[in-house]
């Protein structure tokens, strides 16, 4: 079987600290996996390995079966990264910031184009010849689900996403989430939000000092188990 | 890619408030200079030409003389004011407008606008040069410190090379961005330049050789706007926080357009030391003595070139010549003191050309030493077309003088009690001063542009390259 996205014993050291001890995963397109784990578990440190913004101390991620190191510039065509905070030109429109980031990607649209990504995206049809400096937290999430969106990339990597969004918005963005993955997107999310990893993940990761200590399927969990799991591996 | 980061930049800078301001104020300098400039040099052009119209005038309608005398009541030659001279005033207030011309004295130009104004010259002319040389440049750091630095304190950096763009498409994006923006400021300043030229031909030039010179000039403040541009954005790159960028970008400012600048003048004049003007006078006249003297009817060599030419002519007495001794005698010592004014300004040139050498090679160090004799040079206000007129104008004299000693020894003998017709005077053309085209100032301008290219190139190819292998 190919995966979209793989980690073969991959190892990041930085002066004084191991950041990720040989992570080994697999991803199949339309898959979503949540990773969970305390601040410092190695959360934002395997998805910059992914992006490419950091080498690589030992072993090798792979995104469509290409070297990420190898291949930086190539591997990002197949990949789109929301941030926990998605920080967007406040002096642009949402519009004008998903022109600007899709042409980057190569996608050149209409704007009744953009404007329906950011409405399937969820942000209000008012806001968006507003300027991004106006917009809250979650309306720029949107857009940077949205950017991810116009793109059509086969990977998501996510990094804590829902973290300050409001019950609704967050929601929202599960059911979008779910809505990618059902059209084929493969799903990586760094979380802290177990409740949302169980509604939305297809497995779930623990994460502790940079080792990914438990990988279950989340339909073999309830939110309570998962809750117990993850409790009892940080206090291992 | 590279468009886009570009269309971005230009309308993130169009509706920051800060940036409209500044550029809004450095624009209204410049259509300030601009205008100002023009009015004042078309007012000096217009005063040097009715100056020099009056003194061709006087020359023309004198009454029947002598021609030595006419010799010595001599004439004046007015430098005309350097077609791009309103956009950079170069030297033109410290080197001389007129220049006195007559029997046996070189004299130099004077009568610099510096002598005559107040003190407040000392300070510098709020010229188009000015503002673009060093306020631009300023405008330009403020608007492009935070390039990299800003993407970074925001958080945007990586959600944009996560899209796929490196490091080296992102800063090309910002600096065509900066570039549009700085265009933006500088571009009607040019353009409003372009239409009094158009409007009013400039003096000593055709309007084509203008263009041609007002397009070259644009185009060196474009290569050095890209120096500064990028620049800016490599020091941006290359720091984590944006005060430190505007901090350094500052004391390059400083240093660039203040410090260097003085040092390396002072240098240039400490390690070749010109002489001052009574001392070249006094080593001119020194050595003109050596030659003939006319007014002297004692002097030996005088006598020397009477006997040579009665031997000449197979005649025993000065009085059964065909020529006049005193005219030929005149004629001589022109030559002996003009041989030996032109190897002792010549001598002068050479030192002030390696005062100016050393500024020059000062570019290779700092963008802003290379724009300004650059600036200069197109402008027609640097030294080497001051040279030029001096040269011209010395050239002139010495063909009038030498007429007028012609005029006297085909007087023949007893010459000093007779007159030639007023008529005589007019048959003299005036003197008509046609200014360097582009290609001699060019010419004259490879170091500076070289080092220009140099910046750009270093810049833009391998500053930029190296942007590649930097981290987030």
């Amino acid at each position: 079987m190919s995966y979209i996205l793989e980690a073969k014993d991959l190892r990041k050291e930085y002066p004084g600290k191991l950041a990720l001890r040989g992570l080994n995963l697999q991803l199949a397109a339309g898959e979503v996996f949540c990773l969970l784990g305390q601040n410092g578990a190695g959360k934002s440190t395997t998805i910059n390995l992914f992006l490419g913004f950091i080498a690589p101390t030992a072993g090798a991620a792979y995104i469509g079966g290409l070297e990420v190191a190898a291949n930086a510039l190539k591997t990002k065509q197949y990949l789109a990264y929301i941030p926990e905070n998605v920080l967007l030109y406040p002096h642009l429109t949402g519009l004008e910031n998903l022109a600007l980031f899709s042409s980057l990607a190569g996608f050149r649209y209409r704007e009744s184009e953009l404007r329906a990504y950011l409405a399937q995206a969820g942000l209000p049809a008012e806001a968006v010849a507003r300027r991004v400096g106006s917009y809250s937290k979650g309306m720029r999430q949107k857009v940077g689900i949205a950017i991810a969106v116009a793109k059509h990339a086969q990977v998501l990597l996510l990094d804590e996403p829902t973290s300050g969004l409001d019950p609704k918005a967050a929601n929202e963005f599960s059911a979008l989430l779910r809505q990618l993955s059902g059209q084929g997107t493969a799903v990586f999310m760094a979380t802290h939000d177990i409740f949302r990893a169980k509604e939305v993940g297809t497995r779930v990761g623990i994460m502790r000092a940079g080792a990914l200590v438990d990988v279950r399927p989340t339909a073999a969990l309830n939110a309570q188990e998962l809750e117990q799991l993850y409790l009892t591996h940080m206090h291992d | 890619m590279v468009t886009s980061i570009a269309q971005k930049e230009f309308v993130s800078i169009r509706r920051d408030r800060r940036f409209v301001v500044l550029g809004a104020l450095v624009l209204a300098l410049l259509l300030a200079a601009t205008l100002v400039g023009r009015r004042a040099a078309a007012a000096a052009q217009q005063a040097r030409a009715a100056a020099q119209h009056m003194v061709n005038e006087q020359f023309r309608h004198q009454p029947g003389r002598h021609p030595h005398r006419v010799a010595h009541y001599g004439s004046f030659a007015f430098r005309p004011v350097a077609g791009l001279g309103f956009l950079d005033a170069g030297l033109n207030a410290y080197t001389g407008t007129a220049v006195y011309l007559e029997a046996h004295q070189q004299n130099s130009v004077n009568f610099s606008p510096a002598q005559q104004a107040g003190a407040l010259l000392r300070f510098g002319e709020l010229t188009v040069a000015f503002v673009l040389q060093t306020l631009v440049p300023l405008l330009l750091i403020f608007l492009c410190f935070g390039a990299f630095t800003e993407e970074r304190e925001a958080g945007t950096l990586p959600l944009l090379l996560s899209q796929g763009v490196t490091m080296r498409q992102l800063a090309w994006g910002k600096i065509v961005g900066y570039g549009r923006a700085a265009a933006l400021v500088v571009g009607p300043a040019l353009a409003l330049a372009a239409w009094l030229l158009a409007a009013g031909a400039g003096a000593g030039a055709g309007p084509l050789a203008l263009a041609g010179r007002l397009a070259m000039f644009a185009l060196s403040y474009a290569v050095y706007f890209f120096v500064v541009i990028a620049g800016a954005v490599l020091v941006s790159a290359g720091q984590r926080h944006s005060r430190t960028a505007l901090v350094l970008l500052l004391g390059a400012w400083m240093v660039g357009c203040l410090v260097l600048p003085k040092a390396t003048a002072n240098l240039g004049a400490a390690l070749h030391p010109g002489p001052t003007k009574a001392q070249l006078d006094a080593a001119v006249h020194e050595q003109a003595q050596h030659g003939l003297n006319g007014h002297d009817p004692q002097d030996r060599r005088a006598a020397a070139l009477k006997d040579s030419l009665l031997r000449r002519y197979g005649v025993a007495t000065e009085k059964e010549l065909p020529v006049s001794v005193a005219g030929l005698t005149m004629a001589a010592g022109e030559a002996y003191s003009s041989r030996v004014y032109q190897r002792h300004f010549a001598a002068l040139t050479r030192t002030y050309e390696r005062q100016n050498a050393l500024s020059a090679w000062a570019g290779l160090l700092n963008p802003y030493q290379a724009i300004r004799p650059l600036s200069m040079g197109l402008a027609g206000s640097d030294f080497a077309h001051y040279v030029h007129f001096q040269q011209a104008a010395e050239a002139y004299r010495y063909q009038l003088v030498q007429r007028l000693n012609a005029l006297q020894a085909g007087m023949g003998y007893g010459d000093k009690e007779r007159r030639l017709g007023a008529a005589t005077w007019r048959a003299i053309p005036p003197f008509a001063y046609q200014a360097p085209g582009l290609g001699w100032a060019l010419g004259h301008l490879l170091g500076p542009a070289l080092a220009l290219l140099l910046w750009a190139g270093a810049l833009g190819w391998l500053g930029l390259r190296r942007l590649d292998k930097m981290k987030m």
